[in-house]
C-alpha cells in the first residue's frame, strides 16, 4: 500500500474542501477502497475519513421518513441498517433484498450506502496492475476484450471497456427513481447542495472508461432519497450468480409492478450484472404497461430489455440468462 | 532443584551476545558475530510443537519488514528440526534461516532451556532487549503496555527459573512471548520515528509516519504507534500480539479475521486501525467475557462449536465463532438455509459446515427461548 495522509474533518464542508485536493479519497466503510489500495489499484495520497461526521450529525448515518412517504437514507448508513429497516422492508422490498443479496454479513455491517454506489468494477483486469486496462490506466487498452470476459457487460459497452458495474443496490435504486444529495465545494470555502438522479450518477464508458460518475472533485454524497412509490410494496430483486450466496451477479433484475384486473398499469425494470452501469430498462417497462400480466408479456419485455446487447467470447450466455432472470422476477412479483 | 542450574544466566541488556556457530543450510558455517553490522532477532522456540509457532514466525517477519528500527534485521529462529517447522523457513523474508537439530547447546548459553525467548541483538552484537517466557515483560519509557497473559507474572527483575524450566508448555506463554517481541519492536520503532519525521518533512509527500493510535480491545486500552496504513487486523496480530483473528485472504473474502466492533461483526482486514479508535473491539480472546463468562468459561457459541464438531483444522474457527456470535443477534430467519446465508461470509476449507450450522442453531434456539441466556 502506498503511504497516505489520514485526515478527520470536523464538518461536511471541511470534508469536501479537503477532498478537493488532487489524489484525495473519502473513506467510509473502506471495504472496496482498502482492498484496492492493498493491490495498488487505488493509490490516494490523502484519505478523508467521513465516519466521525456521523457523531455530530446522525442524519448521515440513519434512515428517516421523507415528506410524501419516501425515505431518506444517510450516505454513511451501513448497508445492513438499511436492509433490516422495517420501513424499507415494507415499502421497498426490492431495496432490502438487493442489499441482503450483496456482499456478506460482515461487509454489509461496514460498507456505506454512499460508498456502495461508488464501488469500482470487479473486472479482473482492472484489479491486475500487470495488465492493460483503460479504466485504471487510460489509453493502455482493454484486456477483457479478447481476454476472459465471462463476467463482463453486454449492455452499454464500448470498444474501450466492457467492465460490469457491480452494485446490486444501485440497480434497485434506479428502478425506484432514487436520487442522491451531494455536497459540492464552492469558491472561498463555500459549499452548496445539489441533487442527482441515481440513474444519472454513473456514465457509460465510451472513450473515457476512467470516468465513472458525474461527481466533481471533492463532491460528497450525503444522502440517498427514495421517493414514495405505492406499488413498490410489490417489488423484488432476483440475483443469479455462480454460488448460492456471496458472489457478484451474473444477471439480476429489480422489478416493481402495479397490476389491476390482470393488466399491468405501471412497471419498473432495472437489470444488474450485465451493464456497464446500473441498467434501467424503459423499453421493458413500455413493453409491459397496458399488457396482461402473463408470461408472454414478460418474455416480450425481456426481449425488449436485451435488444442491442453486444456479446464477447465468453459472455454470450448472459443474453438468455438475463432474459430468463427478468421473466422469473416478473412472474414472482405478480404471483 | 532443576535442570536450569546447569545453564548460564541469560545475557543482560548491554552484554555482548554469546557467540555460536550457525549452519546456513548451504553447507557453510558462520558465527553469530559474523552478522554484526545489522540487528539480529534471535527467537528461541520451545522444543515441542505448538500450533502458535507459525504465527509467531510470521509475526516476527512482519515486524522486521515493517518496523524501520530493525529493518533488515535477520531473524534467527532457533528450534529443533521438525516436519512442522521446516516448510516455514522458505518464507522469502527470512534472510538466513537456521534450523538446529539440537537447540540445547545454544539455548543453554542464553539461559533458555524449555520455553520460548526473544533477544534483540543490535548491530554491534550487544543485547538490546530480551524476553524469556516467564519473565516479566519490561516496559521501556513511553512504550505502551499491551494486555499480557498470564496475569500472575513474577515480580520484576527476577528471572523465574521455575517458569523457564516448566516442561508443560502452554499456549498462553507463547502468546505472551510473541507479544513481548512486539513490544520490543515497537520500542525499536520509536527510535526510528524521529528520523522518519525528518525525512518526511524533506520529501513533502504523504509521510506514512506513525501516529499514536489508541484501541480498546476486549475491555482494555492499548496504545500503539502505527502507520495509518496498518489495518485493524495487522494492528491486533502484529503490534498488539492478539492473534485470535486470523489472516486468511486479507481481501475480505474469507471471514477468518472477523471481529466485533461495537457489537457488530466486521472484517478486521478491510478497515484501518486508525479508523477504529474509541470503539469497543472484541476478538475471540474476549468473547467469553461478553457473555458474562469468567475464568475458563466459554461463550455459548464456543461451547456449541465443540459440541457439534464445528471445525477441523481450526484456522477459520475464530472467525466463524465471532461471526456466529453476532449472527444470533441479527434478525435472520430460523431455518438452516437462513443460517447458511447469514454465515456465507465465512469460508471453511475443511468443509465443517454441517457442524457449524448445527452449532449456530443450538445457540440461536437457546437464545430465542431463554431471554435470560446469552446477553442481548
Amino acid at each position: 500500500m502506498k503511504p497516505f495522509d489520514y485526515t478527520v474533518p470536523r464538518s461536511v464542508d471541511e470534508a469536501v474542501r479537503a477532498a478537493s485536493a488532487p489524489n484525495t479519497r473519502f473513506i467510509a466503510g473502506g471495504t472496496n477502497l482498502i482492498d484496492l489500495m492493498k493491490i495498488e489499484v487505488e493509490t490516494p495520497a490523502h484519505l478523508v475519513d467521513l465516519n466521525p461526521l456521523a457523531e455530530s450529525d446522525s442524519t448521515l448515518r440513519s434512515v428517516g421518513d421523507a415528506p410524501g412517504g419516501g425515505l431518506r437514507v444517510g450516505a454513511l448508513t451501513p448497508m445492513s441498517d438499511v436492509a433490516w429497516d422495517p420501513r424499507v422492508k415494507e415499502r421497498y422490498p426490492v431495496l432490502s433484498q438487493a442489499l441482503l443479496l450483496g456482499a456478506s454479513g460482515q461487509l454489509r455491517n461496514m460498507a456505506s450506502m454512499g460508498g456502495n454506489l461508488l464501488q469500482r468494477t470487479r473486472c479482473p483486469y482492472f484489479r491486475d496492475t500487470a495488465m492493460p486496462c483503460n479504466k485504471r490506466e487510460p489509453g493502455s487498452g482493454c484486456s477483457a476484450i479478447g481476454g476472459f470476459n465471462r463476467s463482463h457487460a453486454i449492455l452499454g459497452t464500448s470498444q474501450h471497456c466492457i467492465a460490469t458495474h457491480p452494485s446490486d443496490l444501485a440497480v434497485a435504486l434506479v428502478a425506484l427513481d432514487a436520487t442522491i444529495r451531494v455536497r459540492t465545494p464552492g469558491p472561498a470555502g463555500s459549499a452548496a447542495d445539489r441533487t442527482i438522479a441515481v440513474a444519472d450518477l454513473h456514465v457509460l464508458p465510451g472513450t473515457h472508461p476512467e470516468r465513472e460518475t458525474v461527481l466533481r472533485p471533492g463532491e460528497m454524497i450525503t444522502a440517498i432519497e427514495v421517493p414514495a412509490l405505492s406499488f413498490a410494496r410489490h417489488s423484488l430483486y432476483l440475483k443469479v450468480r455462480d454460488r448460492a450466496s456471496y458472489a457478484f451477479a451474473l444477471a439480476s433484475a429489480a422489478v416493481a409492478v402495479n397490476v389491476a384486473n390482470g393488466t399491468i398499469r405501471d412497471a419498473r425494470v432495472a437489470l444488474g450484472g450485465i451493464g456497464t452501469k446500473p441498467w434501467r430498462s424503459r423499453s421493458a417497462e413500455r413493453a409491459l404497461i397496458g399488457k396482461p400480466a402473463v408470461a408472454a408479456s414478460f418474455r416480450a419485455a425481456a426481449n425488449a430489455a436485451l435488444q442491442g446487447a453486444v456479446t464477447h467470447k465468453d459472455n454470450a450466455f448472459k443474453v438468455e440468462l438475463a432474459k430468463r432472470t427478468l421473466v422469473r422476477a416478473l412472474t414472482e412479483v405478480v404471483a | 532443584m532443576s535442570t536450569v542450574s546447569n545453564a548460564a544466566r541469560p545475557p543482560a541488556i548491554g552484554d555482548v551476545a554469546p557467540d555460536f556457530e550457525l549452519d546456513d543450510r548451504t553447507g557453510g558455517r558462520r558465527r553469530l558475530s559474523d552478522l554484526r553490522g545489522a540487528p539480529v532477532l534471535l527467537a528461541f522456540h520451545p522444543p515441542h510443537w505448538d500450533p502458535a509457532w507459525p504465527e509467531s514466525v510470521r509475526a516476527y517477519n512482519g515486524l522486521i519488514a515493517n518496523l524501520p528500527g530493525i529493518a533488515g534485521a535477520r531473524l534467527l529462529s532457533i528450534a529443533d528440526e521438525g516436519a512442522w517447522h521446516a516448510p516455514l523457513f522458505d518464507d522469502g523474508v527470512l534472510d538466513l534461516p537456521v534450523l538446529w537439530l539440537d537447540r540445547r547447546p545454544i539455548a543453554e548459553r542464553y539461559g533458555v532451556l524449555e520455553g520460548a525467548a526473544v533477544f534483540v541483538i543490535d548491530a554491534e552484537g550487544r543485547v538490546a532487549w530480551r524476553h524469556i517466557a516467564g519473565d516479566p515483560v519490561s516496559s521501556p519509557p513511553n512504550v505502551p503496555t499491551a494486555p499480557i497473559e498470564p496475569a500472575d507474572e513474577p515480580p520484576a527483575d527476577r528471572i523465574d527459573s521455575d517458569a523457564v524450566t516448566t516442561s508443560e508448555w502452554t499456549r498462553r506463554r507463547f502468546v505472551a512471548t510473541t507479544l513481548a517481541a512486539a513490544v520490543a519492536l515497537a520500542f525499536a520503532r520509536q527510535v526510528a520515528h524521529a528520523e522518519e519525521v525528518a525525512n518526511a518533512v524533506a520529501s513533502n509527500g504523504p509521510t506514512g509516519a506513525a501516529n499514536a493510535v489508541r484501541l480498546r480491545v476486549n475491555g482494555r486500552d492499548i496504545s500503539l504507534d502505527l502507520d495509518p496504513r496498518v489495518t485493524l487486523l495487522d494492528a491486533l496480530r502484529e503490534y498488539a500480539g492478539i492473534t485470535g483473528p486470523k489472516k486468511g485472504c486479507d481481501l475480505g473474502q474469507c471471514g477468518a479475521c472477523t471481529v466485533h466492533v461495537n457489537g457488530r461483526r466486521i472484517l478486521a482486514c478491510l478497515t484501518l486501525a486508525v479508523m477504529q479508535q474509541g470503539k469497543e473491539i472484541t476478538t475471540i480472546e474476549g468473547l467469553a467475557a461478553t457473555a458474562g463468562g469468567s475464568g475458563d468459561a466459554l461463550h455459548p457459541m464456543q461451547q456449541a462449536f465443540i459440541d457439534h464438531d464445528g471445525f477441523q483444522c481450526g484456522y477459520c474457527t475464530s472467525g466463524q465463532i465471532m461471526s456466529a456470535a453476532a449472527v444470533v443477534r441479527e434478525p435472520w430467519g430460523p431455518s438452516d438455509d437462513d443460517v447458511r446465508e447469514a454465515m456465507s461470509g465465512n469460508i471453511c476449507r475443511c468443509g465443517a459446515y454441517p457442524g457449524i450450522v448445527a452449532a449456530v442453531q443450538q445457540v440461536r434456539k437457546a437464545t430465542s427461548s431463554d431471554t435470560n441466556g446469552v446477553r442481548r
